[in-house]
């Protein structure tokens, strides 16, 4: 018979957690990535994935984007702790909106040793759509785009290939609601 | 090129300043803030309080602003000057005080060299203000100094800072004067002005038909000035419904009054504790769901409906789930609850929750705040009891420092008004009592302000003794002496078998011969029979005075919420045993 623990586990805490990707509006402002990133820190709340830009020149604004784990009550509050910094216009769950787009761009260097390899990375490359950058003797860069989860089979499927090096960089999910 | 309508950046700060109606700043001068203190040198609507320690800087500024209502503002240098008022900013962050903290910073083109007294200030700050800016443009310094002080005051107050380099304080521009900023709404983060009257409709019919209802009152009423808190008197009034204060609400509604139950949480009353278990209808004014005042979040009020007027949205749902809530403004909202209540001719007369109160006063017989008073070893609760029953005639303001002292003045020392009751709360800064006296007493110079202090809290701040000699503020400091730092004790006691580790303050000083050699006045009672002179004597003389009330050494606070355990799990007397399931769960929490 196993012990009892001494303290509940919070099993419902993980099993309700979830993916959510927030976008948040703010003055263009020295300071302000800081301010959002000592937040989820100081908090603990996860960061899985970060992309900040200025979007209007003119009023000097930027957008982050920011993609975390929580439990929806956790996700509600990360929201109205970012409403509470200054220099924050708005913060959104995509989640929450009726219709959104989601999309993150990915950038392959794939190393491969025999034409078997090179075949099966095409094949794969065709079935994903991902567009050719750069191809030499031995190596290809490719670019693909979608949401994160698309990506995620790509690089998944590229994994089933034996013998390849691949290095690679995201940009982290960037999403827009209508 | 001079131009007659540019001044330097330390010129327009002081411009600001006065614009802002600042009449007091707290502050310590280093070479940063030259050029500051050279402006201050030469004008005359601004009165400069020299503190002895940055510390006692930021906690004057809080000690002015909840005992005056206005922003408190203090001054200080670079780098130590800065890491020195840390403590006191978070102070303030956690118990919503409006403060702006100026520092100088090193000349702009020697930032991130490592220049001497070089920090990164707004690095520092960033987690611990409600906002913060390094200003880098002479050009923008009127605008921020304008900003920060809309921000520190509006919504949730908090702390700001604001950084200026040396050169920027020597620059020139022109002043921009606060009629002429138009500030941007998102930034200021004001709340909603708009009523919820569905919110109003709903709280009403739930009052209505609620059986067992309760008023939990925090320190949000207090912000919302003293208005909200004559609403909420009517609102009581009208309603007779038990109200129950956290340690910031107390005075929001008259302490004496029949309908208090007095504090509720960790020490509060027995009562109110028990009332907030069973109710089956909740109104939360402007209170938190701290941890120190739910106990176990699971077993917290588990039958009621729960309402929530909190002007940060942030509070709604963070720690304990409610059914209806509002962001607006607790004064707003709370008369408009008492306006729809008279237009709609609503009468609560023949309701007056009898059977609540009937169990109410059953629980109150318990008489949770009783101690047995000897003839000689003073009862630390006793000599609360007395200060109050010998200073409740006079216009009294008590601070406090962080400890057993504390939750004993909150216990006995009753508050009938808002604002004269000033406690570190959510940080539990020990130190903090002395120097917020010495800003009380500059915003409130024709009153009584005390400081109920135990003596190792004292000794944290000691040198802003010497301020309060410098500016005569007649300040009084009561230590309850009993020689440990008696709730580390107290906590040793009940969870870690008695292991008095590093609790007993040895080698302390004579605090009597200390006041003097301060120039200031040390009174002292060892027992019960000098206990009553001690204090007319304290009360009598218009200097700063150090009592010394040697008190129960054993003493401990009751009643008491052990960590980790629930509402209606309170520990009455040392002949209480804990729940030992619930001693091990505590152990590990705060």
């Amino acid at each position: 018979m196993s012990s009892t623990s001494v303290y509940p586990t919070p099993i419902n805490a993980f099993k309700q957690s979830k993916r959510s990707v927030l976008s948040v509006i703010v003055d263009n402002e020295p300071g302000i990535l800081a301010r959002i990133v000592g937040l989820f820190s100081g908090r603990g709340y996860n960061i899985e994935a970060l992309n900040v830009t200025v979007v209007d020149v003119k009023k000097n604004l930027s957008r982050i984007t920011i993609e975390t784990l929580g439990e929806e009550k956790v996700i509600s509050q990360i929201i109205a702790q970012l409403e509470k910094l200054v220099p924050v216009h708005s913060a959104t769950n995509l989640a929450n909106l009726s219709e959104s787009y989601e999309a993150e761009i990915c950038l392959v260097k794939i190393e491969f040793e025999n034409e078997e390899q090179d075949q099966k990375i095409l094949n794969f490359a065709d079935i994903y759509r991902s567009r050719t950058v750069q191809k030499r003797q031995n190596i290809v860069v490719y670019e693909i785009s979608g949401t994160s989860e698309r990506i995620n089979k790509f690089l998944d499927d590229l994994d089933t290939i034996g013998g390849i090096k691949v290095e690679l960089v995201r940009s982290g999910p960037i999403g827009l609601g209508i | 090129m001079s131009n007659d309508n540019e001044f330097t950046g330390a010129d327009i700060l002081l411009k600001a300043l006065k614009d802002q109606e600042v009449d007091t700043i707290f502050g310590y001068p280093g070479g940063a803030v030259l050029p500051i203190y050279d402006a201050i040198f030469g004008q005359n609507f601004l009165k400069h309080v020299l503190v002895r320690q940055e510390a006692g800087a930021v906690h004057a500024a809080e000690g002015y602003a909840r005992s005056s209502g206005k922003v408190g503002v203090l001054l200080v240098t670079s780098g130590p000057g800065v890491t020195n008022v840390v403590t006191g900013l978070t102070d303030a962050l956690m118990d919503s005080i409006p403060i702006v903290c100026i520092s100088g910073q090193v000349p702009s083109h020697l930032i991130g060299t490592d220049a001497f007294q070089e920090c990164d200030t707004t690095g520092i700050t960033r987690p611990c203000t409600k906002h913060n800016y390094l200003v880098k443009d002479v050009s923008k310094l009127s605008e921020t100094i304008h900003e920060a002080f809309k921000i520190a005051s509006s919504g949730r107050p908090g702390p700001v800072l604001i950084d200026i380099p040396k050169d920027v304080q020597f620059a020139k521009s022109k002043y921009i004067s606060k009629k002429d900023i138009s500030f941007r709404e998102h930034r200021i983060k004001a709340g909603s002005k708009k009523v919820d009257k569905n919110f109003v409709k709903e709280l009403v019919n739930h009052i209505k038909k609620s059986e067992r209802p309760i008023f939990y009152v925090g320190g949000g009423c207090l912000n919302s000035g003293h208005q909200a808190s004559q609403e909420l008197i009517e609102l009581v009034n009208k309603t007779n419904i038990p109200i129950t204060t956290t340690l910031h609400g107390l005075g929001c509604f008259p302490g004496e009054d029949k309908s208090s139950l007095g504090m509720l949480g960790m020490h509060g009353n027995y009562e109110a504790n028990l009332a907030m278990n069973k109710c089956d209808l909740m109104i939360n004014v402007g209170a938190r769901f701290d941890d120190r005042v739910t106990g176990r979040l699971d077993a917290f009020s588990p039958d009621s409906i729960k309402f929530h007027i909190d002007i940060d949205q942030s509070s709604i749902n963070k720690n304990v789930k409610v059914n209806f809530h509002t962001n607006t403004d607790i004064n707003l909202t709370l008369k408009e609850i008492n306006s729809f209540i008279d237009t709609n001719n609503i009468d609560f007369g023949d309701k007056d929750y009898r059977n609540w109160w009937g169990q109410i006063n059953e629980w109150r017989k318990k008489d949770c705040l009783h101690y047995e008073q000897g003839d000689e070893v003073i009862k630390p609760q006793h000599a609360i009891s007395r200060l109050y029953e010998l200073t409740k005639q006079k216009d009294t303001f008590v601070t406090t420092e962080v400890g057993q002292h504390q939750m004993w003045a909150a216990q006995y020392y009753k508050f009938s008004k808002p604002n004269r009751w000033i406690t570190s709360g959510g940080l539990g800064t020990m130190g903090f009592g002395m120097p917020a006296a010495v800003g009380a007493q500059m915003a409130n110079p024709d009153s009584l302000v005390i400081d109920i202090a135990g003596e190792a809290s004292f000794l944290m701040n000691i040198q802003e003794i010497a301020t309060a000699v410098q500016y005569k503020l007649p300040i009084k400091i009561f230590i309850l002496n009993n020689e440990y730092m008696g709730m580390v004790r107290q906590w040793q006691e009940l969870l870690h078998g008695s292991r008095y580790s590093e609790s007993y303050v040895d080698a302390l000083p004579d605090f009597k011969k200390l006041a003097e050699s301060f120039n200031a006045v040390g009174v002292r009672a060892k027992n019960i029979n000098e206990l009553d002179d001690t204090i007319n004597e304290m009360i009598s003389i218009d200097r700063p005075v150090i009592a010394d009330i040697w008190v129960d050494k054993k003493e401990n606070c009751f009643p008491m919420i052990p960590s980790g355990a629930a509402h209606h799990e309170m520990l009455l007397s040392k002949y209480d045993k804990e729940n030992p399931e619930n001693q091990e769960k505590g152990k590990v929490l705060v």
